[in-house]
């Protein structure tokens, strides 16, 4: 009895000859038990494949992927040393982001940075873990592309819970890449990426707020140059690299757009 | 090769949600499934050159954290007294954390949990994964067979919480 219901389920992942399955198939006409049998079986997958996806969605730690990304190049054989490219992006980008979350929480106050980072220890792990990932990917930079901006802007609107538009910036020599849905301790950021000539990315992000900041605010975290303001129901902040003067003028030529 | 090796890097990268499921899985602690893929991607970089980019790096990269994790286990039952256990059984171990340290790290949910891990990688590689039944057997160092029973056990096993729970996710 075991040695069929074990084949049975070998039936369900495909691992029997043509022969057997032609038998299982066959038995599963005439037997409502052995259907029984098999649909329980089926449901047991479906509550795996749930709690696996499950855990697959939970943040990655920034050390872990720091660990990866800064694993001295001696270590590997023959390998000569690799430009650092994208690592960065992942530090700063996650205390841009961190500083962000806090902006949105209304602590981007100018003056005292503790507050927000003493404030939302959870949201910053989490953005940073989740950069961690996806700051390195430059074959993945996004996950919707540029080509299906309408659908980006629903997809994100709907989400975000705010309207998320986006921007043309070519005029600033921005050329949209594709989206991206970050996660902050349950609440979704939204990153749309562009880059430039010479591939360096600048992202603006989007959260919602009841209490967007008034003007704009230019600040230098790390490597990077940031400016943020606030819109209609929203916070926005943009960001590139330090050595980048016209990050005020993207922003509020953005500004004019969202 | 320097190229190759940070594009190397970067696909670890994406990757270590996959393998932090799958060493999870194995563990049954967050903390140690973090430490022993740490060790599995460094190992793997120490040895870039042997790495064949025709071959998936995934698997590899699960081979590796496998292998190590059951060296582990070995250790650990040699310390414990236990002497050499076959590998077959050793997944078993518990492993090291308080009851109350294991509460906290739990990253696997509900009825999976409930899972004994050999019967819940089993399940996660091939369900989820992918690996036919022979691709799994090399991969956990079982027969086919053990494979195809292992399958049958995990489902029978979440099917009858199923039926006692209700099913869905908890």
């Amino acid at each position: 009895m075991t040695q069929d219901s074990e084949k049975l389920s070998a039936f369900l992942d495909g691992q029997l000859s043509v022969a057997e399955t032609e038998a299982i198939e066959q038995h599963l006409q005439s037997d409502p038990e052995l259907q029984a049998e098999l649909e329980a079986l089926m449901g047991a997958d479906q509550v795996a494949r749930d709690e696996f996806d499950e855990m697959i969605r939970a943040p990655v730690p920034l050390d872990l992927a720091r660990a990866i990304q800064e694993a001295p190049e001696a270590e590997v054989a023959n390998a000569p040393v690799a430009p650092a490219a994208g690592r960065s992006w992942l530090a700063a980008l996650a205390v841009m982001l961190a500083l962000f979350v806090g902006a949105a929480g209304g602590y981007w106050t100018g003056q005292s940075r503790a507050p927000a980072v003493a404030s939302a220890p959870g949201w910053l792990q989490d953005i940073a873990e989740y950069h961690a990932i996806y700051a390195t990917q430059k074959r993945h930079l996004v996950e919707v592309p540029a080509s299906e901006t309408e659908h980006i802007q629903t997809w994100l609107s709907n989400t975000v819970g705010a309207a998320v538009a986006v921007p043309d910036l070519s005029g600033q020599g921005l050329e949209f890449q594709g989206a991206r849905l970050l996660v902050a301790a349950g609440k979704p950021v939204a990153q749309l990426m562009y880059l430039d000539e010479d591939d360096r990315v600048v992202a603006l992000c989007l959260i919602a707020t009841d209490t967007p900041r008034a003007g704009f605010a230019e600040r230098t975290i790390g490597v990077f140059n940031m400016v943020a303001w606030g819109g209609a129901g929203a916070n926005f902040v943009v960001v590139g690299d330090d050595d980048r003067s016209d990050l005020r003028a993207v922003a509020e030529a953005a500004a004019t757009q969202v | 090769m320097g190229q190759n090796v940070s594009d190397l890097k970067r696909e670890m990268i994406a990757l270590l949600p996959r393998l932090r499921r799958f060493a999870q899985t194995l563990t049954r602690s967050a903390p140690e499934a973090d430490d022993l893929v740490q060790d599995a991607c460094l190992r793997a970089l120490s040895r870039a050159s042997l790495w064949d980019p025709a071959q998936p790096l995934d698997r590899w990269l699960f081979r590796i954290t496998r292998n190590l994790w059951i060296n582990e286990v070995r250790k650990r039952q040699v310390r414990m007294g236990s002497g050499h256990i076959p590998a077959e059984d050793s997944v078993e171990l518990v492993t090291t954390e308080t009851g109350e340290a294991r509460v906290a790290a739990r990253q696997l949910q509900g009825k999976i949990e409930q899972l004994p891990s050999d019967l819940a990688t089993t399940l996660l590689v091939v369900s989820v994964e992918g690996y036919s039944y022979a691709e799994a057997a090399e991969l956990l160092d079982v027969p086919v067979g053990t494979v195809m029973s292992r399958m049958y056990r995990a489902r029978k096993t979440l099917a009858r919480k199923i039926a006692e729970t209700g099913g869905g996710l908890q």
